[in-house]
């Protein structure tokens, strides 16, 4: 039994390598699972040591039978490091869901989606439970990046149509994400219906909220910032919006209509290969 | 056959007048203002709630990011983010004053003249216990911390606040001082009833390969587990030099790590980062308080208040 609503005792039911230098891990936690909606997201602990002392934030990827959760990540630091040497049958303490999640579209709407880097996750889950099939654009810097093979072909099933970039050409067609989003927008005939929903880099995301707003496109994003409490009250995960002062990823987050945040504020977070990149 | 009465250990303690149910709060700035716990923890079973700091006015804090995980510890340069003291009273406190715990209202400024006017905006107000005065957060560059390194600006400062509030008053003190006792005399001096300490000890984190600071401000407090001989050795210091009772925090995860405190000569103890990482930590802290002296007869907990054997 869980202790209270957010804090669960997880068993880790699956958990391996999914190609591409992604994990999966399956985590059976039911009242967790029952709860989660598409673009929450939980803070897990990836061992009972205090160091590393803070929980990781992870998106939900699926719910499974309503009795667990999927996530991907990649092992980009001493957490996830730690994490891909968990054991199935491990237990592990997380909380969650937590933050607002995906707002759904209108029943008419076009959904799209897109997906940059390792920000597929959350995607994964929303294409699932969108009752209208999303158009979902995947891209990523080359082949190696990409979101995994099962992942893809997961979109494929929940997905009218699924376009692949790469920046240099690696896999689907070359060019950035942002381009054939633009040539899908600007030959569709729905245009007026879509509604955008991305999930990745932070400059892929403020490329992507730049192409709806010019075309008065609704779009949101779902945002990442380092994370302490993921409970709204240590005010480490601010992000900086246009009418001035911050909001919280954790708590307002981590989905944001694209046109409230202050794209300009410069952030670093860490990727992969352990190179910042801005 | 005898029999064995089994009676609860008394966890209760009194800090400068204020009737605790038990010596366990939260520490300012990791527990919100109470609501954002309300799935989490039953504020009933808490001694006492510190909330975040309030101001005069609201305050958007420092640009992101905001915080760096350290071993055993964080930084954090959060630049005292709050919605200030009226929306604290509008939208904050009647929450809190619908439980059965003590309320210590965390209070800042940028000059003496702002300190006084938030403790006279809490004068009178029911549901408010105490206040605990930041004259410590190494996050702001013209307030808190200025007052703290400077024994006779803090002076000046606690006896301002202890003209404007009756209140009872705890001075929240730095670590980033040579001589603890220096300061802490000084807030006894000026009229506190009270002590709070530590507050984040001042700390770096660069990125080796940008070769730029890990937090936009450069420099953030420390908090956690790391810090806690730090604060444990603070404590007892500043417990030796003065009359006034302590509350005592600095890395607190455990009951254990809470008792420390308390025999250095704490009378209550705050969990902080704890509630990071376990939001269930100040409960349990209490609980294990409970536990300890149950499993060591002790009857209550106020027989251990300073009651180290130093050799
Ligand atoms: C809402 C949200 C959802 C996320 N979902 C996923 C997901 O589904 N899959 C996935 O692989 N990653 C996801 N991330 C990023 C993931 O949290 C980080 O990769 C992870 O915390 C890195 O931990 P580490 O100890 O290995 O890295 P380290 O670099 O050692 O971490 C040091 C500190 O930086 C923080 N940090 C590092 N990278 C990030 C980042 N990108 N975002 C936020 N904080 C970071 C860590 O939490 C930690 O406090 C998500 C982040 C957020 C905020
Ligand atoms: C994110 C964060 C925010 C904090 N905000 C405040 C604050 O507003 N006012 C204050 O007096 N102390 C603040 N503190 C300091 C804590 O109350 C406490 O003194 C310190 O963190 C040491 O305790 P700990 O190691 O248990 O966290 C903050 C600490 C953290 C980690
Ligand atoms: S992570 Fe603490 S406020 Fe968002």
């Amino acid at each position: 039994m869980p202790r209270s609503k957010v804090l669960h005792q997880a068993t880790v039911t699956a958990h391996e390598a999914a190609g591409r230098g992604f994990r999966r891990l399956v985590l059976r936690a039911p009242e967790l699972a029952s709860d989660a909606r598409p673009g929450q997201f939980v803070m897990l602990r990836v061992s009972a040591s205090i160091d590393p002392i803070l929980a990781r934030p992870f998106g939900i990827s699926a719910v499974i039978r309503r009795q667990a959760i999927e996530l991907y990540y990649r092992v980009v630091g001493k957490g996830t490091a730690l994490l891909s040497t968990v054991e199935r049958g491990a237990m592990l303490s997380l909380q969650g869901p937590l933050g607002n999640g995906f707002p759904e579209p209108d029943r008419d709407a076009l959904p799209i989606l897109v997906a940059g880097g390792s920000g597929f996750p959350p995607l994964l889950f929303f294409a699932a439970r969108l009752a209208s099939k999303p158009v979902v654009f995947l891209g990523a810097r080359n082949k190696d990046c990409l979101v995994p093979a099962t992942a893809i072909k997961c979109c494929r099933s929940h997905a009218r149509k699924v376009y692949i970039t790469t920046d240099d050409g690696s896999a689907g067609k070359a060019g950035f994400v942002t381009d054939a989003l633009t040539a899908f927008l600007d030959g569709s005939r729905e245009r007026d219906r879509a509604v955008i929903y991305s999930c990745g880099p932070r400059a892929m995301m403020a490329a992507v909220s730049k192409v709806a707003a010019d075309r008065n496109v609704p779009s949101y994003v779902s945002m990442e910032e380092r994370m302490a409490c993921g409970l709204g009250v240590c005010m480490g995960c601010s992000v900086a919006v246009k009418a001035g002062g911050y909001k919280r990823v954790c708590k307002e987050g981590p989905v944001f209509d694209a046109r409230v945040i202050d794209w300009s504020e410069h952030v670093v977070l860490p990727v992969p290969n352990g190179k910042q990149v801005k | 056959m005898p029999i064995k009465i089994k009676t609860q250990p008394d966890l209760s303690v009194s800090l400068a007048g204020i009737r605790l149910k038990n010596p366990v709060l939260t520490a300012s700035g990791t527990f919100g203002y109470g609501e954002e716990f309300k799935d989490v923890v039953d504020l009933n079973r808490l001694g006492g709630v510190i909330v975040k700091g309030v101001s005069l006015k609201a305050i958007k804090g420092n640009p992101p990011p905001r915080i760096w995980e350290t071993p055993a510890g964080m930084l954090n340069a959060i630049g005292l983010e709050n919605p200030g003291v009226d929306v604290f009273l509008s939208d904050k406190l009647p929450y809190l004053r619908r439980f059965d715990t003590a309320v210590l209202v965390n209070i800042f400024g940028y000059s003496l003249e702002d300190y006084v006017a938030v403790a006279e905006r809490l004068e009178g107000v029911p549901g408010i216990a105490g206040l605990e005065v930041n004259i410590s957060c190494p996050n702001v560059k013209a307030g808190g911390i200025v007052f703290g390194t400077n024994v006779k600006a803090s002076f000046s400062l606690l006896s301002a606040l202890r003209k404007a509030t009756k209140l009872p008053l705890f001075a929240k003190l730095s670590p980033n001082v040579t001589d603890i006792t220096e300061f802490a005399r000084a807030a006894e001096d000026a009229g506190c009833d009270g002590l709070s300490l530590i507050n984040t000890l001042l700390g770096m984190a660069i990125d080796v390969r940008c070769r730029k600071p890990r937090l936009a401000n450069c420099t953030g407090g420390l908090s956690g587990p790391a810090i806690r001989p730090v604060a444990v050795r603070m404590v007892w210091q500043a417990a030796r030099a003065v009359s006034i009772p302590i509350i005592g925090m600095g890395g607190i995860l455990t009951a254990e790590d809470a008792l420390e405190f308390i025999l250095a000569g704490a009378t209550a103890v705050a969990v902080g980062t704890a509630n990071f990482v376990n939001p269930h930590a100040t409960e349990d802290v209490a609980e294990g308080i409970s536990a300890f002296l149950a499993e060591e007869h002790i009857g209550s907990v106020r027989e251990l208040i300073g009651q180290a054997r130093i050799p």
